[in-house]
């Protein structure tokens, strides 16, 4: 009797284990007969102790949910940051003498420019309508017998990288133009956006660093505690002959369950959460006269999200039974 | 079958388990190891069983020396065995099927043999009709019966057993001993430590006596 291989005894013919034994088949079946068992003990367990188990992966979602929205939010007003620099506007005020034809002439040459992707002319009566429309001050306007606003040409430049300091050249060529009496660069807002930002991104990122190590450990202990809680079984199993893998693997199954549940409460809580708050944001956003939504939880990163919470329960169950199976030993 | 060569165990508390003990058992034999309560019978088990490893001297089990085995064969090794406890080792919270299935289980054998060798192996011992009960509702003599099927449901090579009959009375006791007797005569080499010296010398078959860690006598009693 050697210790790897199998030993039919006595027996004369073959037995069916034996025989299938041979088959190829056979450890390939075995080891997926495995999985599913152990995959089976894991929703056993789940069902068996589902105060716990509920504890536990609440835990874990909050832990996920909480940087996982700030990141999400972020994102999405980020990309609110894209779509106002895309309307990152230099105001181009005209004189009051400049005629109607000069206005819409004026126009067209600024549209030429180098550097300009757009050039629109909002003249002085389309600039008080809009301004009463929207801004509240209507009734204030209308006690003026003239019209205060002057004639504007919005020039959208081709880009804003570098800053309001990359535009000085255009502004300069602008200022230069015969009938032009000011020019505005307002992206100082943006900047100013796009360093909050990434201070929140960067507190997001902390937080999702901590609230990760805290959602490892917190897998680790409940697996652990699933490993106490069966010592007697892991040590008669031990004693007739089941492998340290074969042990271990009911209990990564019950992590990686764990991660899947709290991946799903996440996404759930997510998607509710953005909802909810979806409601505020857009009456904020209609004062600042916006159309600026929230656009829930994208798909993608819910998937990204359940997997990597699968994966983090993997590795937590991993931390723990790594160093508790090969403890338990029979004596 | 199984090899001692000049084995002593000493355990960290400086009890000395086995003193310098070598004998020879060869496959097929049927063999009690008697001696008093700490004369070094379940070392010299846990010993087979890779449980414990010498301090000195050489264990061989099949051929194999068992200071050659790393942890990750101890396994394979206990697989080729099949061990009986005195407080039979059952998992309560399975039924006996269960119990007696998890061996198979463990070397991965398939589903629908698993079935057909646990109910040859429980009704080997009597108690097929038991097969959906769980441990707690069987009487003692029945736990250590779903124990021993649960010791040669994958047909192991070699049987060991520690005080198999050690709470129960004479009558089932010498029914355990006749199961185990049955088990030898299809050519299972069969190890049973126990105390039970007078259900010993009924039976007439080889034993190591043990005092103090060193074989006392070889023989049939």
């Amino acid at each position: 009797m050697s210790a790897k291989q199998p030993q039919p005894g006595r027996r004369k013919t073959p037995s069916g284990a034996a025989r299938s034994q041979r088959d190829w088949r056979h450890p390939l079946r075995s080891w997926f007969g495995s999985h599913r068992d152990s995959a089976r003990q894991a929703l056993v367990r789940v069902r068996h102790y589902p105060f716990s188990s509920a504890m536990t992966v609440l835990v874990m979602t909050i832990a996920l949910a909480l940087p996982m929205g700030l990141s999400v939010l972020i994102g999405q007003v980020k990309q609110l940051g894209v779509n106002w620099q895309e309307a990152a506007q230099i105001s181009v005020y005209l004189a009051d003498d400049v005629s109607a034809e000069k206005q819409q002439s004026l126009t067209e040459q600024i549209r030429q420019l180098a550097g300009v992707a757009q050039a629109q002319l909002l003249d002085k009566d389309l600039a008080l309508a809009e301004f009463q429309q929207h801004a509240g001050m209507g009734d204030a306007l209308l006690q003026l017998d003239y019209n205060p606003l002057p004639s504007v040409i919005v020039v959208t430049p081709l880009s804003i990288d570098g800053g309001a300091s990359a535009l000085e050249p255009l502004r300069d060529r602008l200022v230069a133009i015969d009938g032009v009496e000011q020019v505005q660069i307002d992206l100082l807002w943006v900047e100013r956006l796009a360093a909050i930002l990434a201070m929140f991104e960067r507190f997001a990122g902390g937080l999702g660093v901590l609230l990760i190590i805290a959602l490892l450990l917190v897998m680790a202990n409940t697996i652990r505690l699933a490993i106490e809680s069966r010592r007697e079984e892991i040590l008669v199993i031990k004693l007739v002959g089941g492998t340290d893998a074969f042990v271990r693997r009911p209990f990564l199954y019950i992590g990686v369950l764990y991660g899947l549940l709290a991946g799903v409460l996440a996404w759930v809580l997510l998607a509710l959460g953005l909802a909810w708050l979806n409601v505020t944001v857009e009456r904020v956003a209609a004062l600042y006269q916006s159309e600026f939504a929230l656009f829930g939880m994208p798909f993608t990163d819910g998937l990204a999200l359940v997997f990597g919470s699968m994966v983090l329960g993997l590795a937590g169950a991993w931390l723990a039974v790594g160093q508790h199976v090969r403890a338990i030993e029979p004596q | 079958m199984i090899r001692f060569e000049q084995v002593s165990k000493r355990y960290p508390n400086g009890h000395q388990g086995l003193d310098n003990l070598s004998f020879h058992i060869r496959t097929g034999e049927m063999v009690f190891i008697t001696g008093h309560s700490g004369a070094g019978k379940s070392t010299l088990l846990k010993l087979i069983m890779c449980m414990e490893r010498p301090s000195s001297g050489a264990v061989h089990v099949g051929g194999q020396n068992l200071r050659d085995l790393g942890s990750d064969d101890i396994p394979y090794l206990r697989r080729q065995i099949g061990v009986v406890f005195q407080n039979h080792q059952l998992l309560f919270d399975r039924t006996v099927f269960d119990n007696v299935a998890l061996p198979l289980i463990i070397n991965g054998t398939p589903a629908d043999e698993v079935g057909r060798r646990v109910r040859a192996a429980l009704d080997k011992v009597g108690l097929l009709s038991k097969e959906n009960s769980y441990p707690i509702a069987l009487s003692g003599g029945e736990q250590q019966r779903v124990g021993i099927a649960r010791a040669v449901v994958h047909k192991p090579a070699l049987l060991l057993a520690d005080e198999p009959t050690g709470n129960l009375d004479p009558e089932l006791s010498a029914e355990i001993m006749a199961l185990f007797e049955d088990f030898n005569r299809v050519g299972v080499t069969v190890i049973i430590a126990s105390h039970d010296l007078p259900l010993i010398a009924r039976l007439h078959h080889r034993t190591l006596t043990l005092d103090q860690g060193r074989l006392l006598a070889d023989g049939e009693s």
